[in-house]
């Protein structure tokens, strides 16, 4: 018998094959779905490439997102190195200590942080990032403070901080790398003036805990910011969907069942997320380098900064390609793959409302479930407010399509683009519904916690009482004897931009005479010299010429007033300098009295916000060398056409004295932890928005191209430019309009849910126009700058079939 | 020279793709009425004719002219309203707009003309009988058979009266059957109305129902010799 006679025989013999099942199976099916992916040619790669730029995005997005954590710890540990370490306590003067005084300025707007460093001995402890404590006249400074005082628009500020530049700051003693800060080397820096004598840097302080609110917000913040992320993630690896469908079809004829292909198309899917999450990690890689060049309301991290959490890392790293699986797995569920094509067209299963209502429903339950707490101490429930929120936020998306579908069906006729657009939607709605699902989400997060932002500002915003209009800028004028105080307020009037200067030196003025019966201590009151209207900003005291006095009444009612009567009497004298420890006069009896002429006036709030009383003199009525132990407040009014006026004045103060402060009278002032939170928000919003758009935007493009052919042949028989763009925008903005509308319920729902949360219950309804408005905004510039690939699909090209 | 009475005509037309010559000095003439089948086998730049005839693509030289009009200068637009008003297309697959229904995908080109809904769906109506599928004319042509879409296809081509029918392959998809079923209806419909039909195929069946047959080879167009 010879070897072809024996062929036939053992195919006969031989037992059929069984079919593979199982994992091993499924395992096998995915990765001939792999390989279909790679070798799938122009096609192949295009579909993969697109996936992978979809994916790539939300994972670059949320590997920043898993790098929150560690960026804030690293700002924060680098922060706290740099704090002198035992500050609260006394620390004796020893070879290894110094004095480090804080003499932070601001320079238009951004804070430079400066310290002064008085070395007591030769060995004294240097801050972190400083190799050696700089000396008398020579300061280190950061490289961006270096760049800045280096450029021509640092001039104003080199004028400021003239020490000699003898190194810079390393990263150890930054909090970020654009970060202005200096260290100056002082030889007269006490402790009377104001220093700490330090052994070490490095602080042990707790962090400050955060309010519950501010948790809550920061909690559903995430979740409102995640959730069209992962949205998106998982609208990107149906890329090309029907187009592999109709490969897939090909497969069954060969014999593949539905489930292997099932699995293989899931086989592309995990091979597109697989480079996406690799191209997510470079881009993450490469953006994390650039990371140093931005910064976003003085925020600003050095690359390392923005390392994941290991175990966020891991999670993505697994549960984003289990993701692609499971999603084309589900995707697939509804379309039947045959041998002879994808029947999904020709079956209509309309979507359901009952199974997606439940979601937001619970959602909400569990929020209102939560309870109400306000007080500090309360804990948050995490779990409850992230899970409620969640289910919230993914009912909407999960409803989106149903709406979609619902609406579509009822339109009929119009012009032809609109009846395109309709008529695509009514078809297939599912493509639209998905592309728009995360700027539904991300509206209706937005509106939830601007609804919650809204309404809890007042809690964090301190009505400082300052009023900006009458002066701008508020000295704290290093004590003094009164000609050199009158010398520093000469100084300011005559710097270039000031409009005016409302000064005062104070001190204390009491009646002259022992403690009476009854008295608990002798009557005591303020003393104020000043200029008529500087005078004229802290009391009601109407005309006023040089020589006048005034006896000026508290008028808020806050000072026990009997004792401004009793001390100041016109026609009888004050003591200024009585020991209050023993009523006795410290040294000779520094006596004046009050002219019987005295008005007596209401006093009034100064630009500082502050209320002033007792006796107020005008230069010519007293001799300031009779004042004890006098004090000097001044603010300054400046010009408003001299743009860097306040910087002039702090020019000034920096020559007078380093550590002087200038603050900015400001009306009212923002807990710093509500707007930390806030500055976080916002910029996640701007990523996240920036994600949304680029999403829409591939997603618009993956349409185009699969519509490519018919593009051709709608231009073929002279279809104009104009109707086929309008088809587009009213694709997308019938789903996003929808969407909108449904953000709008949605959010609205959420955010009342989270204020009776934080214990509110008058929400403001206008936060809801802005991410309306900003939605509205996303789908006409995706629209626009989906315009040029759909010029270019409209190319005969897609004719070509050779 | 434009052939004597020729409604579109062709002259010396080359076009590369990339580095590939599609057409390499084509000459084509056609006369209010005519059948001309264009033959060739696959690749040989039969539909490239097309397309440059129809003014879809601009020929890298050479000459196209339309009832006494240069087609290569016209802008865009122009042409774009030439192909909307004077001319119908026929395709071998993919042609019909997936959402729409049968009757609104024939209805398309007259409302795109300017035709209010109505009007251009009663036009529609009458096609879809003459070309025998008004039974599927609330359907997506996702629910019809491919021959019923070529007949759709052949209806909206012809719906808006056009002078030049352009015929790519119109039954390259269909069984013999449908083919034939298919052509007659086209070339009677093409007849009737007197519209010129540019029907380019590489089946001799299908151009067996032309007036006149010429043939594509290697960018050029070659007629046959007379009595052969």
């Amino acid at each position: 018998m010879t070897a072809t006679d024996r062929r036939p025989r053992d195919r006969t013999d031989r037992p059929a094959p069984a079919p593979r099942t199982g994992l091993g199976a499924r395992l096998g099916d995915l990765a001939m779905g792999v390989r279909f992916a790679v070798t799938g040619g122009r096609e192949g790669w295009a579909r993969t490439l697109l996936t992978a730029l979809g994916v790539g995005l939300g994972v670059t997005l949320l590997l920043a997102a898993a790098s929150v954590p560690h960026l804030l710890q690293s700002r924060e540990d680098r922060g706290r190195a740099r704090t002198p370490a035992d500050a609260a306590q006394t620390v004796h003067r020893a070879d290894n200590t110094l004095l480090t005084a804080t003499a932070d300025t601001v320079f238009r707007g951004d804070t430079v942080h400066g310290t002064l460093l008085h070395p007591d001995g030769a060995r004294p402890p240097a801050p972190p990032g400083v190799r050696d404590v700089p000396g008398p006249g020579e300061m280190v400074v950061s490289p961006a403070l270096r760049e800045l005082l280096a450029s021509p628009q640092g001039k104003l500020l080199r004028d400021r901080l003239d020490d000699r530049i003898t190194g810079t700051i390393g990263d150890a003693g930054l909090v970020g790398p654009g970060e202005l800060t200096y260290y100056a080397g002082s030889d007269t820096l006490t402790t009377e003036a104001g220093a700490h004598r330090v052994a070490s840097f490095g602080a042990r302080s707790e962090a400050e805990p955060l309010d519950p609110v501010l948790f809550v917000l920061l909690l559903v913040a995430c979740v409102v910011l995640l959730t069209p992320v992962a949205l998106f993630i998982a609208t990107a690896v149906r890329f090309g969907g029907e187009r592999r469908d109709r490969r897939l079809a090909a497969l069954r004829l060969i014999g593949a069942d539905a489930r292997t292909t099932r699995w293989i198309a899931a086989g592309e899917a995990l091979f597109g997320a697989v480079c996406g999450l690799v191209a997510g990690a470079g881009l993450f890689l490469l953006g994390r380098q650039f990371i140093g060049a931005v910064t976003v309301w003085e925020v600003n991290a050095f690359p390392a900064d923005l390392t994941p959490v290991p175990a966020l890392a891991a999670l993505i790293a697994v549960a984003v390609p289990l993701a692609a699986v499971a999603v084309t797995l589900f995707a697939l569920r509804g379309v039947t793959i045959e041998p002879l094509g994808v029947v999904r067209n020709a079956v209509t299963r309309r979507r359901r409302m009952w199974w997606r209502l439940p979601l937001p429903v619970a959602g909400l339950g569990i929020l209102l479930l939560a309870g109400e707490f306000q007080q500090q101490d309360e804990a948050a429930p995490p779990f409850m407010i992230a899970s409620g929120t969640v289910l919230v936020l993914l009912g909407i998306a999960l409803l989106l399509p149903w709406a979609v579908e619902a609406s579509a069906a009822r339109l009929r006729g119009g012009p032809v683009p609109w009846q395109l657009a309709t008529r695509r939607l009514q078809l297939s709605s599912g493509g639209a519904a998905r592309a728009v699902s995360g700027i539904t989400v991300a509206v209706a997060g937005a509106i939830a916690l601007q609804m919650v932002f809204a309404a809890i500002q007042g809690d964090f915003m301190k009505i400082t009482g300052q009023d900006g209009r009458r002066a701008q800028l508020n000295l704290s004028l290093p004590t003094a004897d009164v000609s050199t105080t009158r010398q520093m307020i000469s100084d300011f009037r005559k710097t270039e931009g000031v409009r005016a200067i409302i000064a005062g030196i104070e001190a204390d003025a009491a009646r002259p005479g022992p403690r009476r019966t009854g008295e608990p201590f002798v009557p005591r009151t303020q003393f104020t010299v000043g200029d008529c209207p500087s005078l004229r900003e802290m009391a009601r005291i109407g005309s006023c010429r040089d020589g006048d006095v005034f006896v000026v009444h508290d008028s808020t009612g806050m000072v026990d007033d009997a004792y401004i009567g009793q001390t100041a009497r016109p026609g009888k004298q004050v003591i200024f300098n009585l020991d209050s420890r023993t009523d006795e006069p410290d040294g000779p009896p520094r006596l004046w009295t009050v002219p019987k002429t005295a008005r007596t006036v209401d006093s009034r709030k100064d630009p500082a916000g502050e209320t002033r009383f007792g006796i107020f003199a005008t230069p010519a009525a007293v001799d300031t060398g009779l004042l004890a132990a006098p004090v000097a407040r001044a603010m300054v009014r400046t010009d408003p056409r001299v743009p860097d006026a306040a910087e002039y004045v702090r020019n000034t103060a920096a020559r007078i004295d380093p550590l002087m402060s200038v603050d900015t009278l400001q009306n009212l002032q923002r807990d710093k932890n509500y707007a930390s939170v806030r500055t976080g928000l916002l910029i996640a919003s701007a990523a996240t928005m920036a994600l949304i758009a680029a999403s829409m935007l591939v997603s618009m493009v993956e349409q185009l191209r699969e519509r490519r052919r018919l593009l051709s042949v709608l231009v073929a028989f002279g279809t104009r430019r104009a109707t086929l763009g309008w088809s587009v925008l009213w694709q997308t903005a019938l789903p996003v309009g929808l969407g909108l509308a449904l953000a709008v319920a949605g959010g609205s729902g959420l955010g009342v849910a989270l204020l009776r949360l934080v214990g509110k219950s008058d929400p403001d309804w206008s936060v809801l126009w802005p991410p309306v408005a900003t939605g509205a905004g996303l789908v006409l510039l995706v629209t626009l700058v989906s315009l040029p690939p759909l010029w270019r699909m409209m190319r005969p090209d897609g004719l070509r079939t050779e | 020279m434009t052939p004597e009475g020729s409604i579109l005509s062709g002259e010396g037309l080359h076009k590369h793709y990339g580095r590939t010559p599609a057409l390499d000095g084509a000459d084509f003439s056609i006369h209010p009425g005519e059948v001309v089948a264009v033959l060739g086998p696959s690749g040989s730049g039969k539909s490239t004719l097309l397309h440059c005839l129809a003014g879809i693509v601009r020929p890298d030289s050479g000459s196209v002219r339309y009832d006494g009009r240069e087609l290569t200068t016209l802008p865009d637009a122009e042409r774009s309203a030439l192909r909307r008003r004077d001319f119908g297309f026929v395709f071998q697959f993919g042609q019909l707009v997936p959402e729409l229904t049968c009757l609104e995908n024939v209805a398309l080109p007259l409302r795109l003309n300017g035709a209010k809904r109505k009007a251009a769906e009663a036009t529609a109506r009458e096609w879809l009988a003459r070309l025998e599928v008004d039974d599927v004319h609330g359907k997506r042509p996702g629910e019809i058979s491919g021959g019923q879409g070529q007949r759709v296809a052949v209806a909206r081509a012809l719906a808006g009266h056009p002078r030049v029918l352009f015929a790519d392959e119109p039954t390259g998809a269909l069984d013999s059957l449908n083919g034939e079923r298919v052509m007659t209806l086209l070339a009677d419909a093409a007849r009737d109305t007197h519209a010129a039909v540019v029907l380019v195929t590489h089946e001799s069946r299908v151009a067996a129902y032309s007036d006149r047959e010429v043939t594509v080879r290697d960018g050029r167009v070659k007629e046959p010799l007379a009595g052969l």
